[in-house]
């Protein structure tokens, strides 16, 4: 696939562009941050069943961020993030129901379920990360469904197929200027709107710093070339480590938000192989290692599947042209059939995916010159 | 130009003594890969401050002995001493302590599985939950020790008290009157005491965690089958015979995991990099879709403080790290003349530029010793020379050079000493001039190229 050849910018390794574009591509995030923050205030739907399609968008971003630092920075496959966001969800809601003797109170609980999570994550990573490739591939395959196995028969611990509810909503009891704050999130959306838009914005803030710091290198030189990296001192199992501890206590903060915002852990299999599958999915669509492009991944993936197809398929039902229900005639009939042919066209077109990191870009340029 | 590195080398310009103890004291080295020798027996010294060349004809074991000093193969014999110590991570009291704290980890996960850990939440967790009383600490140790004593417990169902074994899964009685359970299972748990301590005895009810009154509602119990009161009274040696079982199973497994994955990874490479050795690589090993500067900064990366917190508030500390790193980073560029394409992605460069990059990402690590496997390989004679002066002044900064190179012009130009290798064996040693004039070492050259 021939290209046209650019200058490239040696400080992005992107091709330099002048103007506004250039800006948007440095500023992106505050950019996007600033829509999404007024959006409520324009748009009335989020008030509604949009603003809570809206927060999981928000909170499959964060998973898919947490992902991306085993499989994108590290270059480790991971097919068992959903597990880790299970945990995350069921250690929140142990800690925060009204049935168990916890109750420490939602940000509390959220701390030390994000730390229970990675640590669960270590204890997982120690014996396994000395697996290559597929093996690790298999390992956390396994975990996942093993995770998923458990949360399902523990039933005095986590209510078996019921699951564990209701998680009380963030601030619950606590009130600020004559407003009960647990009242507020349980009744407006906009107020998990909010609160996981601020969580993805500090995940976002979080994994920059930490791509351009010894740590984030260190991660990327382990992917690059294990070898060179240990010769140069760099103990490439503790940086392994740190990569699955930091992904797990991501995934963690995902689960957290989500028993949050959705008042129950739900049951065991919202936390199986499909999940995990979809956000690495959205990970490798949206560039491997590229926090833009994740985030990008999964609006597309993810907001394929919980927003556009349900508005869409309300709009077929609207205009009464499916009376019989085909399922041939309605969106979401044909839902994995899209989903399916994106993916093939974007890594037949785009292998690198669509916002690619600055370093994959420079390879696959140097391989298509 | 500032040092880049915190060395304890002599000082720049001056030409160091070789000294009579080496850097690095190769002994009686042999590596096989099953029937091959690649390296036989080979003796090798180092002198600090010194270069010394590894030369021979292709497969010769050069790289082999390369990749067995810094800790990527084992030797199957012989060994390798750098500034007189082993290099091998030693067995410290936080190696001993590690394994203890993972084997009671272990254990305790092993231990959960093997009493139930379902049923030992629903004992202490959620019983505590069924009375109108405020969970308490004491009574949920209580009830833990209940758990693994195998008591009789109350139970809440669907409004009405029951009588149930301590995991559960026995219920003996059903009463809508709180104090009626009570006393039935009072009344119960004597019996099932009674039975534990065998016939004839005098029942000791020291270890209830309620006192037993015996009172003459004992008469009036509901018979309960003999197997059940059976079960029941081996119910505590079953549960502590389980517990104690998982627990030391754990611990067993889990420790001796620990000092197995420590005991084969006690020469990986990191250690030996840590210890004071960089290389390259032959076939060049950057990281090559990172760039320049970012190279050279994996190899600093053992100078840069500061955890995962301070990178992620971002410290002034870890600022000042980063930009004193940075510094570090261009002036090790400099030395080897990349300062000019400090932000190119590394495997943009070209060819002699990226096997600059390997030694100055060597450098960066603060290395005393640095191998260099064929460090001129694929240049031109003009770069081989700039080379040569480069290495040269690698060692004007106290930093030991050991040499694998094809160049002979290199070789003799620069080197204190080479050795000659063939067939894994050595053949030679000495001085440049001495080697040139050695019998089988021109026999070995020559005679296996004609």
């Amino acid at each position: 696939m021939p290209r046209p050849a650019t200058a490239v910018d040696v400080a992005t390794g992107l091709p330099a562009r002048a103007g506004v574009l250039a800006w948007l591509r440095e500023r992106w995030e505050i950019v996007a941050l600033a829509v999404l923050a007024l959006a409520p205030l324009v748009v009335p739907a989020l008030g509604g069943a949009l603003g809570g399609q809206m927060t999981t968008l928000f909170i499959y971003c964060i998973l898919a961020l947490g992902l991306n630092v085993m499989v994108g920075y590290t270059g480790l496959v991971h097919l068992g993030i959903a597990a880790f966001f299970g945990i995350g969800a069921y250690l929140m809601a142990i800690l925060t129901v009204p049935m168990y003797p916890f109750q420490i109170g939602w940000l509390a609980a959220a701390v030390v379920s994000v730390l229970l999570t990675a640590g669960i994550g270590l204890a997982l990573g120690a014996p396994t990360l000395r697996l290559r490739g597929d093996y690790l591939a298999i390992v956390t395959l396994g975990f996942g469904e093993v995770v998923k196995v458990t949360l399902r028969n523990l039933e005095q611990i986590t209510g078996g197929m019921k699951g564990l509810n209701p998680v009380p909503p963030p601030g619950a009891g606590v009130k600020v200027a004559g407003i009960d704050l647990g009242l507020a999130f349980a009744i407006d959306p906009r107020w998990f709107y909010y609160l996981s838009l601020l969580a993805l914005a500090g995940v976002v803030v979080a994994m920059r710093r930490l791509e351009h710091s010894r740590l984030g290198r260190a991660w990327v030189a382990v992917r690059e070339d294990e070898l060179a990296a240990s010769a140069m001192g760099i103990s490439a199992t503790r940086v392994k480590l740190s990569a699955f501890a930091m992904s797990s206590a991501v995934a963690g903060l995902a689960g957290c938000l989500y028993a949050g915002s959705l008042s129950t852990t739900a049951d065991p299999n919202a936390y199986d192989f499909n999940r995990s599958i979809m956000v690495l999915c959205a990970v490798i669509l949206g560039g491997l290692g590229s926090i833009p492009g994740t985030l990008l991944g999964v609006a597309i993936l993810v907001g394929f599947d919980t927003v556009l197809a349900p508005w869409a398929d309300s709009l077929i039902q609207q205009m009464n042209i499916n009376p019989l229900g085909s399922s041939l005639l309605s969106f979401s009939g044909w839902r994995l059939a899209i989903f399916g042919l994106a993916l093939v066209l974007v890594m037949r077109y785009r292998p690198e995916g669509l916002v690619p990191s600055r370093r994959l870009a420079a390879e696959l340029r140097e391989a298509h010159p | 130009m500032k040092p880049f590195r915190r060395n304890a080398g002599p000082p720049a310009g001056s030409s160091p003594p070789i000294g009579e103890s080496p850097l690095l004291d190769v002994d009686r080295l042999t590596v096989r890969f099953g029937g091959l020798v690649a390296v036989s027996e080979l003796d090798l010294d180092v002198p600090a401050g010194s270069i010394v060349s590894l030369i021979g004809p292709n497969g010769a074991g050069k790289t082999t002995a390369f990749n067995t000093i810094s800790g990527i193969y084992s030797p199957t014999s012989g060994s390798v001493r750098f500034q007189g110590r082993r290099l091998e991570q030693s067995f410290t009291t936080g190696t001993f302590w590690s394994a203890m704290g993972v084997g009671l980890l272990t254990g305790l996960l092993f231990a959960a599985a093997a009493v139930d850990v379902d049923r030992l939440w629903l004992a202490v967790v959620k019983r505590g939950m069924i009375t109108n009383e405020p969970f308490s600490l004491a009574g949920a140790a209580s009830r833990l020790r209940g758990y693994f004593r195998a008591e009789l417990a109350i139970d809440q169902m669907a409004g009405k008290w029951r009588v149930v074994s301590a995991d559960g899964s026995d219920v003996l009685a059903i009463r809508r009157d709180l104090d009626e359970a009570s006393a039935l299972r009072n009344a119960f748990q004597a019996e099932v005491t009674a039975r534990r301590a065998g016939p004839g005895t005098v029942p000791d009810t020291s270890d209830l965690a309620d006192a037993v009154e015996p009172t003459s509602e004992a008469a009036a119990l509901p018979r309960i089958r003999e197997e059940v009161l059976d079960r029941l009274a081996a119910g505590k040696q079953r549960i502590r015979r389980r517990g104690w079982l998982g627990l030391f199973a754990g611990w067993v497994l889990g420790t001796a995991g620990t000092l197995a994955v420590w005991q084969r990874g006690r020469r990986s490479p990191h250690v030996v990099a840590r210890a004071g050795i960089s290389r390259t690589f032959q076939n060049i090993r950057l990281f090559s879709n990172m760039t320049v500067l970012e190279n050279v900064l994996v190899g600093l990366d053992r100078t840069i403080p500061g955890g995962v917190t301070a990178m992620l508030f971002k410290t002034p500390a870890n600022r000042r790290a980063e930009a004193t790193a940075r510094g570090r980073g261009l002036d090790a560029l400099d030395f080897v003349g990349l300062a000019g394409s400090a932000n190119r992605i590394a495997g943009q460069l070209p060819y002699g530029d990226q096997r600059r990059l390997e030694i100055a990402r060597a450098l960066a690590t603060g290395a005393t010793l640095i191998l260099l496997d064929e460090p001129a390989a694929g240049m031109n004679p003009s770069e081989t020379g700039e080379l040569a002066t480069l290495i040269e002044r690698i060692r004007q900064r106290g930093v030991t050079v050991l040499l694998i190179e094809h160049h002979m012009s290199v070789v003799m130009r620069i080197s204190d000493r080479v050795a000659v290798l063939d067939h894994g064996v050595k053949i030679a040693e000495g001085t440049p001039a001495e080697v040139k004039r050695d019998e089988r070492v021109i026999e070995a050259y020559l005679g296996g190229e004609s």
